[in-house]
């Protein structure tokens, strides 16, 4: 199992992790800004664990996010 | 003195920018909140519960604030969008600058007042009488020569063209601060190399980093050297804002909003004399050059007018970083302050100070104000060398605290 972590409050709603990974990542309507699909929250910081299939993937966003804010480990 | 009817805008990227730019003689600020702004990335960015606060600010000092809400509008923004603009409203602030047709509509509903932002690239006049039937203040596009700026001007006097307030709308230029190569902000190059939207306020700044052009046949590699062939020089019209004015421009804006409060000081200070000046009929040589002197000590890539008087291309810079004559160093920040006497005590966390050195101090209620330590008081004595650890006090006028950011100033080497 691999977490995937997301700084939510630095995000700048920019799109690209819903577009790449729809399966793990939704536009809030609310605040505009990205949410991790069924993940667990921590003081604005938002974990969930996933399954080795959705790695390579999750490490692709993690690069294309231009805030740098999505951790893969 | 305060002159004519001319607007000095200056940006307000923190709470220290936004009373940097108050003490230095600023008419009005624009600032943004949250990542509908162009500097999204911006590490000291507002957010929406500060709209209040700095509504409040401008009004106990009598300037007007603006918030720049002019990024690039997705459908799943519209609802921060709306609860951004309710907060607007609420908290009077003055206007919004906006650009994506989602902020100019909802903006005419709830009947706050707009400006057009240059990101709207506004070439013309009826460019002008168009958005003048949703705004009061027009941005104009910063490619623009100085004579299109003067025909536009007088175009609005001559058809009589009316803000949604019914006065004659105000024609707005950027008369200092970085310049994009790309035309009106509106670039794809950090989007293409790193997915961030300059666009959506991301700008990686990829433009100013040096290249190297490769010969596809030979695979040679040439370096582009001295200079950097797609970062412009920044802004700097301090020497022609005699020409600006005459133009008949009403609002002169500073640009760097992710800027420090040294920056938004010096640049704010200096354009306010020289705007008082011109009125008063001093705007001399001389006095233009000492301003040059002191808008160089802060952030630059050196300077040049702008496409004002002709230019087709840009003038490119020289160097990566800034070409500022004097650098700040961080060296602690405020612990105590003691209101009775006037003491501020700070804690050395870097570096060190010695008697001579010049302090400057950035914060949210002094802004930024640069003192020279004749004598140094460290742990309560005087003494000759403050380091890591030491605590230093100094009279000073207005209330520290945690906020509050030591720095000395040295020279720069590139200076
Ligand atoms: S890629 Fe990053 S900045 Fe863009 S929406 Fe996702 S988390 Fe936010």
């Amino acid at each position: 199992m691999a977490k995937i972590i997301h700084y939510r409050n630095k995000c700048i709603g920019c799109n690209i992790c819903f577009e790449l990974q729809p399966e793990l990542w939704r536009m809030s309507m609310k605040d505009g800004k990205a949410t991790l699909l069924r993940s667990q929250e921590k003081r604005d910081t938002y974990i969930i664990s996933v399954s080795e299939c959705h790695l390579q993937q999750s490490r692709d966003v993690a690069k294309a996010c231009p805030v740098n804010i999505i951790k893969v480990l | 003195m305060k002159k004519n009817n001319i607007e000095l805008l200056s940006p307000a990227g923190s709470f220290d920018s936004l009373q940097a730019a108050i003490n230095a003689g600023a008419d009005a600020v624009y600032f943004g909140v949250e990542q509908l702004n162009m500097r999204a990335k911006s590490v000291n960015s507002f957010g929406v519960d500060d709209i209040a606060r700095v509504a409040d600010i401008a009004r106990v000092n009598n300037i007007k604030a603006y918030l720049t809400l002019n990024t690039i509008i997705y459908g799943h923004d519209l609802q921060l969008l709306r609860s951004i603009l309710t907060e607007v409203k609420k908290h009077g602030i003055d206007a919004v600058i906006a650009s994506d047709f989602a902020v100019i509509e909802q903006c005419s509903q709830m009947g706050i007042p707009l400006h057009i932002s240059t990101q709207a690239n506004v070439s013309n006049i009826e460019a002008v009488q168009f958005f003048s039937r949703f705004a009061d203040v027009i941005v104009l596009a910063r490619e623009l020569t100085l004579k299109q700026v003067h025909d536009i001007c007088n175009e609005v006097r001559r058809k009589g063209i009316k803000g949604v307030s019914g006065d004659l709308v105000k024609i707005e230029v950027f008369i200092h601060g970085a310049l994009c190569m790309a035309v009106s902000g509106k670039c794809y190059m950090s989007l293409h190399t790193q997915n961030a939207s300059a666009n959506r306020g991301a700008c990686t700044q990829n433009c100013r980093r040096p290249y190297l052009v490769k010969d596809a046949e030979t695979q040679e590699e040439l370096l582009i050297d001295n200079e950097y062939i797609m970062s412009p020089k920044d802004l700097c019209t301090i020497g022609v804002l005699d020409q600006i004015i005459r133009c008949g421009v009403d609002v002169l804006k500073i640009e760097g909003r992710s800027k420090g409060a040294d920056y938004v000081h010096v640049t704010t200070q200096c354009y306010r004399e020289a705007l008082d000046a011109l009125e008063s009929g001093n705007y001399t040589a001389d006095k233009i050059e000492a301003w040059l002197r002191r808008l160089s000590t802060v952030y630059n890539r050196g300077f040049w007018e702008g496409y004002y008087l002709g230019h087709k291309l840009g003038e490119w810079t020289s160097q990566p970083g800034s070409a500022a004559t004097e650098k700040k160093i961080y060296v602690g920040k405020g612990s105590n302050y003691y209101p009775k006497t006037g003491i501020a005590e700070f804690t050395v966390e870097t570096g060190s100070i010695k008697p001579g050195d010049t302090l400057m101090i950035t914060g949210p209620l002094c802004g930024m104000v640069k003192e020279k330590a004749q004598k140094l008081v460290i742990n309560g004595r005087v003494g000759t060398e403050a380091v890591k650890g030491d605590k230093i006090t100094i009279p000073f006028g207005i209330k520290v605290g945690r906020q509050d950011k030591l720095y000395k100033i040295v020279e720069a080497a590139n200076g």
